[in-house]
């Protein structure tokens, strides 16, 4: 992992047109499924889908290699979210857990809509999209992160800017959240 | 069973899956989980839950990886561009500060001859002399001002809609 890292540092330091190709095509649906659930909009995830690999081109030179390069990426994409939350609604990502003031998730793409996708495991995942509409956006970030991303608590920590007590402490009650929520769906 | 057992129970769920249980921990926990339907219930739910979460699919878009590389490109172009400019500027700064110190002794001459001729109190030629020195660096900023001026007036498509 550590090679693989230094290797992506340097690549980005010297700007590498192919790497950063070969990057976006690797991390395009976990980038794009944390930009979806943490904007709760396909639409804008696709904008800041793109905002944050021209982030990743003009900042690369400060990516050291030492940390995972997703645990990079995702915290340059979610403060290109919180500044534009700030810029739209003067408040942060965090204000945004009243439940009233939340957007909710819009998951349904249409311009593009999946039939596959939409095929598979259907019942589950609208489930799992609905019962993700009740969850505030903090508690679903770290839940992506932490169980999609598999990112590790201390990682998370560094994404997310925050203490590790904070981001334990998020789980928990995006666990709760979470099993509350699906419970209520099936109920 | 106590509501006590069945809190530490419900705990230990959460904290199995967030950051690792002890091996005590484990011990009571499996053993808790065998004699304790509620919990056990409990413990299948949140797996089936975070099972969900792991297999939820959100499709891409099938061009957002070719639009975004495309983008990319361009912007990798554009910094191109402005490369040499920024290392020009370095050099005529650089290039100023030598110049400077070399003839420093010669401007201070310069100096202390037009206080002499205008008769200016010493203190104000000095200081005269001391804002020579940042002329170099208001060139620069006057220079990066300018450039990002510039910049702002580009079309800016990277710009989020409101």
């Amino acid at each position: 992992m550590r090679d693989e890292s230094k290797t992506i540092a340097r690549g980005l330091r010297q700007r590498d047109p192919d790497l950063l190709d070969g990057l976006i095509e690797q991390y395009q649906y976990r980038l794009f499924r944390y930009l979806v659930y943490i904007t709760g909009d396909t639409a804008r995830a696709e904008d800041f889908f793109q905002e944050t690999w021209i982030r990743v081109l003009e900042r690369g030179h400060q990516y050291d290699g030492k940390s995972k390069f997703e645990a990079w990426l995702f915290a340059i994409a979610r403060h290109l979210v919180i500044d534009w939350q700030r810029s739209k609604k003067a408040q942060s990502l965090d204000a945004l857990t009243d439940p009233e003031q939340e957007q909710p998730l819009q998951l349904a793409n249409e311009k593009e809509p999946s039939p596959l996708q939409q095929a598979l495991a259907k019942e589950d995942e609208e489930s799992v999209q609905s019962s993700l509409k009740k969850i505030p956006a903090i508690y679903r970030e770290v839940l992506v992160l932490r169980f999609q991303e598999e990112l590790q608590i201390e990682e998370m920590a560094g994404v997310l800017s925050i203490p590790v007590s904070t981001v334990k402490s998020r789980l928990y009650r995006g666990l709760e959240a979470l099993r509350g929520a699906l419970q209520g769906g099936a109920a | 069973m106590s509501e006590n057992l069945h809190d530490r129970g419900l705990h230990l769920i959460a904290k199995a899956r967030v950051e690792g249980l002890s091996e005590s921990e484990r011990d009571w926990f499996e053993a808790h989980l065998r004699d304790c339907e509620f919990c056990s219930e409990h413990s299948r739910q949140t797996d089936r839950a975070l099972r969900m979460l792991r297999t939820a699919a959100i499709p891409v878009p099938a061009d957002l990886a070719r639009r975004t590389q495309f983008r990319v490109l361009l912007r990798a172009s554009e910094l191109r561009q402005r490369e040499p400019h920024r290392r020009m500027l370095w050099l005529a700064c650089a290039a100023s500060w030598i110049f400077g110190i070399a003839s420093a002794p010669y401007v201070w001459r310069l100096f202390e001859w037009f206080g002499q001729r205008t008769g200016m109190p010493k203190l104000v030629w000095e200081i005269g002399f001391g804002l020579w020195w940042t002329i170099p660096a208001l060139f620069a900023v006057i220079v990066m001002l300018l450039e990002n001026a510039r910049q702002s007036e580009e079309p800016n498509w990277m710009k989020l809609d409101q």
